[in-house]
């Protein structure tokens, strides 16, 4: 049972990742287009995704629609009113980088890392409101651009096509030393993407539930969790939880685990 | 009688003054141009099919597929320098034209490139400098812009063997741009239809 999530979930995030890596050398080298993109819009053949909070920002700020977009952005929504923020913990590639630093610390001997800087949880929800007022008002979706998980893809991508990358990559820079204050800083407090995706998931049916009877209560899920939320108290049923599993890897006596809520019942408890 | 200079200078302003001339001339380096300024201009122009530019930097969400699909790699995509149209797509047709494979197009997820046939792109009309061609000035008989033209006859068609430019006809792909061989070019694409008005 140990680090069953953990290691599906590297090996998820690992392919994902390959996806936007991989893909920019086969269409520019072979022309092989049949994927193009990354995590802000990606085309496989004819079936698009568009992340949610991109397409929406888009229709808001340009108050138009155009029904392709909405179509690319129905199969992102609908996982994420089911499985609440997955995209976050288990595709994202910033996150994914995140994951790389965490584990190459481990193997540096940095065993113990304490959250340094902690901000209210419900920073999430301002950075996400203030994002759109922001795009609204400029008349420019501003995250799009500077939002790391499709920043990743854009400075491959720009890797590989322009031989050059982009100025904006330090952003990439800024949230990787951040987390070495504390993990998933950005995506905690201020990514507002996740905000978007933790709004879509509050009543998401898979959760990670604990079963109270077994919990011995020694925080070792808590110490697990890269968002700093501790499950032996039941924050693994809030919106900010990103489904990864950590938590579920981390027990010893398996109390919590992945289950698929009937209805919407126990959004708050 | 010993004065110590026309200019009264102290170092501490001489400092200031170096620091900020120094900032103000980094700063125009790093970036060309305001923020709220479009890039598009003249031989500078959006991918077929774009909304005007009044909404161009709203709608598109800087997904960079139209870049990654270009076969000919005309499209490059603008970096932070460009405000808010930072992430957008641009070709410089002198550079590389647009040869109008419609790939962009049917790929765009926002409609910020538009679903337009390909004889419907817009997304310019090419000017004849009559001072600049050599043909116009009757140094030479050159006729390669005629002879590049994808919409031969029809968007440049030769009157008297001088070219002659259609605004009816023509898409603005800039290939005769391209291919003109006066320096400075003869024939340059003027992006009139991106600052129209949005309905």
């Amino acid at each position: 049972m140990f680090n069953k999530y953990g290691k599906i979930r590297l090996l998820v995030q690992f392919l994902a990742f390959l996806v936007i890596l991989v893909n920019p050398f086969l269409i520019f080298y072979w022309h092989f287009d049949f994927v193009q993109g990354w995590y802000q819009s990606l085309g496989v053949g004819n079936l698009w995704f568009v992340s949610p909070l991109e397409g929406l920002e888009s229709i808001l700020v340009s108050k138009t629609i155009y029904l392709p977009l909405l179509i690319g952005m129905l199969i992102p929504i609908l996982v994420a009113l089911f499985l609440g923020r997955v995209f976050c913990g288990w595709i994202c590639p910033i996150n994914f980088l995140c994951e790389l630093e965490d584990r190459f610390l481990r193997l540096w001997g940095v065993k113990k890392r304490r959250d340094l800087i902690r901000l209210p949880r419900a920073t999430l929800w301002f950075a996400l409101v203030g994002d759109i007022t922001l795009a609204m008002i400029l008349g420019a979706p501003l995250f799009v651009f500077l939002s790391p998980p499709g920043l990743v893809g854009r400075e491959i991508m720009m890797a590989v096509f322009f031989h050059t990358l982009a100025l904006e990559g330090v952003v990439i820079i800024g949230v990787l030393v951040l987390n070495l204050f504390t993990r998933r800083f950005f995506c905690r407090y201020f990514c507002p993407l996740g905000g978007l995706l933790a709004f879509l998931g509050q009543r998401r049916r898979l959760r990670v539930v604990q079963e109270k009877e077994k919990c011995q209560r020694c925080g070792l899920c808590v110490r697990a969790c890269p968002l700093g939320l501790s499950p032996q108290e039941g924050e693994s049923q809030s919106s900010y939880c990103w489904n990864c599993g950590e938590c579920i890897d981390s027990c010893r006596f398996e109390s919590l685990s992945f289950q698929w809520v009937q209805g919407s019942g126990g959004a708050k408890r | 009688m010993f004065r110590r200079s026309v200019l009264d200078v102290n170092r501490r302003t001489f400092i200031k003054s170096l620091l900020a001339t120094l900032l103000l001339s980094v700063s125009q380096k790093a970036f060309p141009r305001p923020f709220f300024t479009s890039p598009v201009k003249v031989n500078h122009l959006r991918p077929p099919g774009a909304v005007p530019e009044e909404i161009f930097p709203a709608k598109c969400i800087r997904c960079g597929r139209c870049a990654e699909i270009c076969p000919y790699r005309s499209i490059k995509i603008l970096d932070v320098r460009y405000g808010v149209f930072a992430g957008t797509p641009l070709i410089e047709v002198e550079k590389i034209p647009c040869y109008l494979c419609m790939k962009c197009v049917e790929i765009c997820p926002t409609g910020t490139l538009r679903p337009v046939a390909q004889d419907e792109v817009r997304m310019g009309v090419a000017v004849i400098n009559h001072r600049q061609c050599v043909t116009w000035l009757g140094i030479a008989l050159c006729r390669t812009c005629y002879n590049v033209c994808p919409f031969k006859e029809k968007a440049i068609h030769l009157d008297q063997l001088r070219p002659v430019v259609d605004e009816k006809y023509c898409t603005g792909c800039g290939l005769c741009t391209h291919g003109c061989p006066v320096n400075p070019k003869a024939i340059n694409i003027e992006p009139v239809y991106s600052f129209e008005k949005h309905v």
